[in-house]
């Protein structure tokens, strides 16, 4: 084999093995993103009441992740992942203020022969998708409620923690605060919710004293 | 009886458990695709939003500054001008600063469906 030869196939090799480590890396975010992506859309939905939101936000953080994280290793991934998440749904909050600011200087006042339509403002049964009405069991629907009343710190604790399974230190990245701190918002979530919850209880008497 | 905290953490995350298992066909695929967008920007460089933000997202940044720097604010929220500056600003807030007309024309139309 002569010099040439032997380079083109040094250079060949050396893009094969990069094409296959890129290949490897796509794979395992792509497992990493299937087995993580219901379980943050579910967290997202709580959070901000809107699933086609939460579908925004999850997809969001899914790009971000890949575009700026995907070097890193796998077992960095989850919590990298949720603190994004937690990010955009602290953004999209504080977004939804702002819009609300700004449409003050827009928006027409009613007028007041048109205050409140009790048929308008009923819910409307039909408009419920059956998936949606089976997802919605009562129990879940009790507990997001309440995870819904929490303070936000409390409620991120608390979903990453009992959701997503992250463990203190994974939770404390993706809050971006302290253990101590995770540990704190999580225990009084969990106090919080289970008191607010006792009463839904099945043969459950009604709250019970502490 | 009360239940341990572990109890109560382990029904809470069957219960959330089971609501993801009922997720429709619909949502899952729409995971799919933001899933395989997602993968797309594996060895894309990071954007640099602040090259490519249009001007009239800049002139319209300016105007509703001035305009939350003098709207009346609702008791119930307090966030800094500083805050809403640093929102505005944002690179995800470009979008709905361009689409400020068609924002204020899906308030008006929710308004008038809301007393219709």
């Amino acid at each position: 084999m002569d010099v040439g030869t032997a380079d083109f196939a040094v250079s060949c090799t050396g893009t094969l093995e990069t094409g296959t480590r890129a290949l490897q890396k796509e794979q395992q975010l792509n497992r990493f993103l299937a087995e993580v992506e219901r379980r943050a859309l579910r967290i997202a939905e709580i959070a901000v009441r809107d699933r086609d939101e939460a579908l925004d936000l999850v997809q969001d953080a899914m790009i971000k992740l890949a575009r700026n994280y995907s070097e890193r290793g796998r077992d960095e991934w989850t919590p990298l992942f949720y603190r994004i998440l937690q990010n955009g749904v602290r953004d999209w909050h504080r977004r939804q203020a702002v819009r609300n600011r700004v449409m003050v200087w827009f928006r027409k006042k009613p007028t007041e022969d048109n205050d409140y339509d009790a048929i308008a403002a009923a819910p409307d049964p039909a408009g419920r998708a059956p998936d949606e009405e089976l997802a919605n069991s009562e129990a879940m629907q009790s507990l997001e409620e309440a995870i819904r009343d929490l303070p936000a710190r409390q409620r991120e604790a608390f979903m990453l923690r009992t959701f997503e399974g992250l463990d203190v230190a994974g939770t404390a990245i993706a809050m971006g605060c302290s253990q101590g701190s995770v540990k704190t918002h999580y225990s009084r979530a969990v106090h919080t919710l289970r008191d607010r919850l006792e009463e839904h209880r099945p043969g459950s008497s009604g709250p019970v004293e502490g | 009886m009360k239940r341990s905290d572990e109890d109560f953490g382990r029904q809470a995350k069957e219960a959330f458990d089971a609501s993801v298992d009922k997720l429709d066909a619909a949502t899952l695929s729409k995971l799919n695709r933001g899933r395989q967008a997602a993968l797309a920007e594996l060895g894309k460089p990071a954007a640099q939003w602040s090259r490519w933000m249009p001007a009239t997202g800049v002139a319209a940044a300016a105007l509703v500054a001035v305009m939350v720097l003098q709207a009346p604010a609702p008791v119930d929220e307090v966030p800094t001008s500083v805050t809403d500056m640093e929102i505005l600003l944002g690179e995800d807030s470009i979008e709905m600063l361009e689409e400020l007309e068609f924002y204020s024309w899906i308030d008006t139309v929710e308004l008038e469906g809301d007393v219709g």
